[in-house]
C-alpha cells in the first residue's frame, strides 16, 4: 500500500514514532548491558586471578619457609657449632675428620629428604667451605666474599637472607639456577658470628610454580625482586634482548602506592602480590583476549537478542498502530457514504471504547437524520395529498350556477318533475363527491357519480348527446379513486361533443386486464389534432411548465392523472388517444383491488 | 506495514547494533584469527644435549607458538651432519603440504632442490640459522655472522694490543660454509692491520682443532687464536690447557658450551661470542605467524650476538642466555 508509507497517515506516524523510539531504547539498553556484561566478566576474571596469584605466592612462601626450618635446625646443631669454632690448624685432627664426616652425612640427609635442595654448604669465617660430600669440589675460580648472599649474611647476622635467582657457580663444573638462603651461624656461647650456612634451592621449583598457575592461553607470571630486577620471567631472553618489555615503571609505581589494583598496559593486565618472606613481587599477566574469549559470541548473542526484540517490538507496534487506525479507517469509509446520500450505519465494531463510542454517536446521528428525512418526505406527501383533495373536492362553480339556473328556469317553466330529477341528481353528485372524506370509493359509486353528472348535463344540453355504459360487472365492487371519471366526461363534453353539430355519444366502459382495471371514456366529438394531443400528453406529465397553457378541463384531466400516480405509482395513470373528426378516448389504468372497502 | 519491511528494518537495526558493539572492543576485534594448519619446522638436529643450541631454539619455538597461537611441529635429523636425512625429512614434509616451513639448512647448496620444490607447491619457506643458496625463502632469521665476527675480532684486537705476542691465528670449523666465511670476514675486518698468520679448518671435529692448536702453539710469537665455532673453541681450549699456555696465548671463541664457560671462568678462553638461539626460534615463528596473517615481514632478521667475558658472564642479563633454564639441573 502506497498510502501506508506516506508520513501523513495516522498509522505510519504512530508506527514510525514508536519504532524509532523503541528501537533506540533497545539499542541503548543493549549497548549498556553488553558493556556491563563485559566489565563483569573482566572483573570476575581479574578477581579469580588474584586468588590464583595469592595461592602462588603462599605456595612459594611456604616452600621457602620449609627450607628455613632446615637452616634453623642446622644453625643450632652442636657438631656444626663445634666444627665452626675450631681453627684451621685443628681441622686436620682425626676426631675433626669424624665430625666433618658426621656433618656431611647430616647435610646429605637433608638434601636427600628434600629433592628440591640443590646443595647445602657451610662456610667458616676463615673461608673454609664444607660441602655436603667429598665429591663436590669448590670452583677454584670463584670468590665467595664477592657474593651478595655472603656479604648480606655477614652483615645481618642471625637472619635468613633470601637471594634473587642466579646461576650458582660455586661448585666445580656445575652451573645451577638457584635461590639461596644464607644465614649467619652465631656461637651459642657468646653470640659471635662463626660461619655462614648456604642452602641452595633449585629454581626449577619456583619456575614450575610460576608456569603452572597461569590464566588463559597467553597469560604468564613473572617475579621481580625489591629493586625491580627480574627474578624470573618466562621469556627472560626476549626481555633482555629488548624484543619484549614489561612496563616495569608502572608496575613498581603500583607496588609502592601500596594499593591493591590492576595495572593495564595495552591489552595486558598486571596484578602484583608481594611475598612478605622474600620481598619478591609476583606479577601475574592476563591478556584481554583471554579474559573475554567469548566476546565475539557474546556480541553475536546480544545482536540476536536485539534482533528478536526488534522483531517483537516491530510486530507489536504494527499491531497497535493498525489496531488504532483500522477502526478509524473503517469509520471513515462508512462516513464517506454520506457523500453519496446513502446513510450507512456502522453497527458493532471491534475497536477501543473511544472509537466504539464515536461509532455509536455517529449511528445515532445517522438515525436522527434518517428520521428527519422520512418525516420531511411524509410531510411533503401529505401536503400534496391535501392539495389534491382540495382540488378534487372542487366542483366547477360555473357548473353549479348553470345547473342551479337550469333548475330555476325549469321551476319557472313548472316542469316540476324535471326540477326534482335534476335536484336529486345534483344532490347525489355532491354526496358521492364528499363520500365522508374518503379517497377510495367503489366503482359502482363512481359510476353513480358520473351518471348524476351526465343526467344534469343531459338535461342542460337537450338532445345534444347521449351516453352509454359498458361495465364489466366484475369490477363494480372494486375500488377506484373518487372523481376519476367525471373530469374525463366533462372534458369529453366540453372539448368533444359541444363542438360538433351531430348528436354526440359518450361511451364509458371498464374492464379488467390481468390485475389492472381499465376505465375508458370515449366520445365521438371533434377530436384533437396531433399538436393538441401532444400538448395534453405533455401537460399530464409535466405539472409545472404547461399549467398556464392548459384550460380548466385540461387541468382536471391532469389532476386525475396525478392523483392516480400519487396513489398507485408511476406506472399507472391516463392514456390518451385522439384523431380530429373521429373523437377522443382517454383511459385510466390502476391496479385492481377488490378491497374490503365496502359501501 | 508490510512484513518484509519490518523484517528488513529489524535486520538493519541488529546489524547496526552488531557494529556498535564492535566499537567497544576495537582492539580485540582487530586481532586476526590464528592461521590454520601446522607450521612445519625442520632443524639441523633434534636429539641434542639439554641446553644444546637446538634445544634452546626449540624452547623459543614453543614459547612463540603459544604466544601467537599457532601450531608447530618440530622435526629434524639426529645429528647436524646427516644432510641426506634432513633432505629426506624435508621432502616428506613437503608432501604434507603445510602452510609454511621453517628450515635450518644443514647444507647451503644441497637443500636448494627441495626448497625449490616446496616453492613450486606454493609453500612459503623461512630459513633460520643457516640459509640456502636461493632467493626463494621469504625470510632469513639468523645471527648476523659478519657482525658476530667483528665482535670477536674487536675483542681480540683489544686483548692483543696489551699483549706482548702479536701474531693471531684463526681456527675455523669448515671451509665453504656460510657461517664460517662470514664470521672470518668479520674477524678479519676488525683485525685490519694486525698480524693474522692464517686460517685453519677443523672440519667440525674437536680433535682436529686440538691438533691444529698444538701445532700452532709451537710458534713462540703466537699471541692469540680466534676460534669460529663451539667445536673449534673447545679443541683450542683443550690444547691450551694441556700445554699450560693460558697466559701466553689468548683465545676468543664462539658459542656457550658448558665446558667453554668453565674455560672462560678459568681464564683459558678470554671471551666468547654467543648467539641467541632462543630468539632465533622465537622470531622465526613470529615471522611465520606474521606472514600467515598477511603482514609484511623482514627478509632478514638479525637475532643478535653478545660478547661474553669472565667479567660479565654472571651478569643478570646474560645468565639465562648462557645457562638456559631448561638445561639446568
Amino acid at each position: 500500500m502506497k498510502k501506508a508509507l506516506s508520513f501523513g497517515t495516522l498509522e505510519s506516524r504512530i508506527y514510525t514514532i514508536f519504532t524509532v523510539m523503541i528501537f533506540s531504547a533497545i539499542f541503548v539498553m543493549q549497548l549498556v548491558s553488553f558493556r556491563y556484561t563485559i566489565d563483569t566478566v573482566k572483573s570476575t576474571t581479574i578477581d579469580s586471578n588474584r586468588v590464583v596469584l595469592h595461592q602462588l605466592v603462599s605456595q612459594m612462601d611456604s616452600y621457602i619457609q620449609g627450607m628455613e626450618h632446615i637452616s634453623q635446625a642446622v644453625t643450632v646443631d652442636d657438631q656444626i657449632q663445634m666444627f665452626l669454632t675450631t681453627s684451621a690448624e685443628d681441622s686436620g685432627k682425626v676426631e675433626m675428620e669424624d665430625t666433618i664426616q658426621f656433618i656431611r652425612q647430616k647435610l646429605q640427609n637433608y638434601i636427600q629428604a628434600r629433592e628440591d635442595i640443590s646443595d647445602i654448604l657451610l662456610i667458616r669465617m676463615d673461608r673454609f667451605i664444607l660441602t655436603s660430600s667429598e665429591d663436590v669440589k669448590i670452583n677454584p675460580w670463584t670468590a665467595i666474599q664477592d657474593k651478595d648472599w655472603f656479604i648480606d649474611a655477614v652483615e645481618v647476622g642471625n637472619k635468613t637472607i633470601v637471594s634473587s635467582s642466579y646461576v650458582q657457580n660455586l661448585i666445580w663444573g656445575r652451573y645451577s639456577w638457584v635461590v639461596s638462603l644464607s644465614k649467619g651461624i652465631l656461637s651459642k656461647e657468646d653470640g659471635i658470628l662463626k660461619g655462614i650456612l648456604l642452602v641452595d634451592l633449585k629454581f626449577n621449583r619456583i619456575k614450575d610454580l610460576c608456569q603452572s598457575l597461569v590464566i588463559g592461553q597467553k597469560g604468564y607470571n613473572f617475579i621481580l625482586d625489591n629493586e625491580g630486577n627480574y627474578v624470573f620471567h618466562p621469556t627472560q631472553q626476549l626481555v633482555y634482548s629488548n624484543i619484549k618489555s614489561e612496563p616495569l615503571e608502572g608496575i613498581m609505581a603500583m607496588i609502592h602506592s601500596g594499593e591493591i589494583q590492576t595495572y593495564q598496559r595495552d591489552e595486558r593486565y598486571y596484578m602484583v602480590e608481594t611475598s612478605q618472606l622474600t620481598g619478591w613481587h609476583v606479577v601475574s599477566v592476563i591478556y584481554e583476549s583471554d579474559i573475554i574469549t567469548e566476546w565475539k559470541s557474546l556480541q553475536l548473542i546480544y545482536t540476536l537478542i536485539g534482533l528478536v526484540l526488534f522483531l517483537i517490538v516491530g510486530l507489536a507496534t504494527n499491531k497497535i498502530s493498525s489496531g488504532i487506525t483500522k477502526p478509524v479507517r473503517k469509520l471513515q469509509e462508512i462516513m464517506q457514504t454520506v457523500e453519496t446520500g446513502e446513510f450507512r450505519v456502522v453497527g458493532s465494531i471491534k475497536a477501543t471504547d473511544e472509537i466504539r463510542e464515536l461509532a455509536r454517536e455517529y449511528d445515532i446521528m445517522v438515525g436522527r437524520i434518517r428520521e428527519l428525512m422520512d418525516a420531511n418526505t411524509r410531510e411533503q406527501e401529505l401536503k400534496r395529498k391535501s392539495d389534491l383533495k382540495a382540488l378534487q373536492a372542487q366542483i366547477n362553480p360555473h357548473f353549479l350556477y348553470n345547473t342551479l339556473d337550469s333548475i330555476i328556469w325549469m321551476g319557472e317553466m313548472k316542469q316540476n318533475e324535471k326540477v326534482v330529477q335534476m335536484t336529486s341528481a345534483l344532490s347525489k353528485l355532491f354526496r358521492i363527491s364528499i363520500s365522508k372524506g374518503r379517497d377510495l370509493i367503489s366503482i359502482r359509486n363512481e359510476l353513480e357519480h358520473v351518471k348524476s353528472y351526465l343526467t344534469i348535463q343531459e338535461m342542460r344540453y337537450q338532445d345534444k348527446f347521449r351516453y352509454e355504459m359498458n361495465m364489466d360487472p366484475e369490477i363494480l365492487d372494486m375500488t377506484t379513486l373518487k372523481i376519476t371519471l367525471q373530469p374525463l366526461v366533462e372534458n369529453a363534453i366540453y372539448h368533444g361533443i359541444k363542438e360538433v353539430d351531430h348528436e354526440g355519444l359518450i361511451s364509458i366502459s371498464g374492464w379488467l386486464e390481468d390485475d389492472v382495471i381499465v376505465l375508458e371514456v370515449r366520445d365521438n366529438g371533434i377530436g384533437m389534432n396531433e399538436a393538441q394531443l401532444a400538448l395534453l400528453v405533455e401537460g399530464l406529465e409535466r405539472s409545472d411548465v404547461s399549467a398556464v397553457r392548459l384550460n380548466r378541463q385540461g387541468l382536471g384531466v391532469r389532476n386525475v392523472h396525478e392523483r392516480i400516480q400519487l396513489y398507485f405509482g408511476k406506472e399507472y395513470g391516463l392514456v390518451c388517444e385522439s384523431s380530429p373528426g373521429v373523437g377522443t378516448c382517454i383511459s385510466v389504468r390502476f391496479p385492481a383491488s377488490s378491497l374490503e372497502v365496502v359501501f | 506495514m508490510k512484513r518484509w519491511y519490518l523484517l528488513m528494518s529489524s535486520l538493519m537495526a541488529a546489524l547496526a547494533l552488531f557494529m556498535a558493539l564492535s566499537l567497544f572492543y576495537d582492539s580485540a576485534s582487530s586481532e586476526v584469527p590464528a592461521p590454520e594448519g601446522t607450521i612445519e619446522i625442520v632443524l639441523k638436529s633434534i636429539v641434542g644435549q639439554p641446553m644444546d643450541f637446538w634445544d634452546v631454539v626449540d624452547q623459543g619455538i614453543v614459547d612463540a607458538a603459544r604466544e601467537f597461537g599457532v601450531n608447530v611441529e618440530v622435526s629434524g635429523p639426529r645429528f647436524e651432519k646427516e644432510i641426506n636425512s634432513q633432505i629426506q625429512i624435508l621432502d616428506n614434509i613437503i608432501q604434507k603440504n603445510p602452510p609454511l616451513i621453517i628450515l635450518a639448512a644443514s647444507d647451503y647448496k644441497k637443500l636448494v632442490e627441495s626448497v625449490e620444490r616446496a616453492s613450486l607447491q606454493g609453500i612459503p619457506i623461512i630459513t633460520i640459522d643457516s640459509g640456502v643458496d636461493s632467493d626463494i625463502p621469504i625470510s632469513f632469521v639468523a645471527t648476523n655472522n659478519v657482525d658476530a665476527g667483528v665482535k670477536a675480532g674487536e675483542e681480540m684486537k683489544r686483548l692483543i694490543d696489551e699483549h706482548d705476542r702479536k701474531q693471531i691465528a684463526i681456527v675455523s670449523h669448515i671451509q665453504e660454509t656460510a657461517t664460517a666465511i662470514e664470521r672470518e670476514r668479520g674477524v678479519r675486518s676488525a683485525l685490519e692491520g694486525e698480524n693474522i698468520i692464517g686460517t685453519w679448518f677443523c672440519d667440525v671435529e674437536q680433535d682436529i682443532a686440538y691438533q691444529i692448536t698444538l701445532e700452532l702453539l709451537k710458534n713462540p710469537d703466537l699471541g692469540g687464536i680466534v676460534a669460529l665455532n663451539e667445536v673449534a673453541s673447545l679443541g683450542v681450549a683443550r690444547a691450551i690447557r694441556e700445554s699450560n699456555s693460558k697466559r701466553d696465548v689468548l683465545v676468543v671463541g664462539f658459542d656457550n658450551a658448558v665446558q667453554e664457560l668453565s674455560d672462560l671462568e678459568e681464564g683459558i678462553i678470554q671471551a666468547t661470542v654467543v648467539q641467541r638461539p632462543y630468539n632465533m626460534g622465537y622470531l622465526s615463528v613470529k615471522a611465520a605467524a606474521d606472514y600467515l596473517k598477511g603482514n609484511d615481514i623482514d627478509p632478514l632478521v638479525d637475532t643478535g650476538s653478545v660478547l661474553i667475558t669472565k667479567d660479565n658472564m654472571f651478569e643478570r642479563q646474560y645468565q639465562e642466555l648462557l645457562f638456559p633454564f631448561s638445561g639446568i639441573k
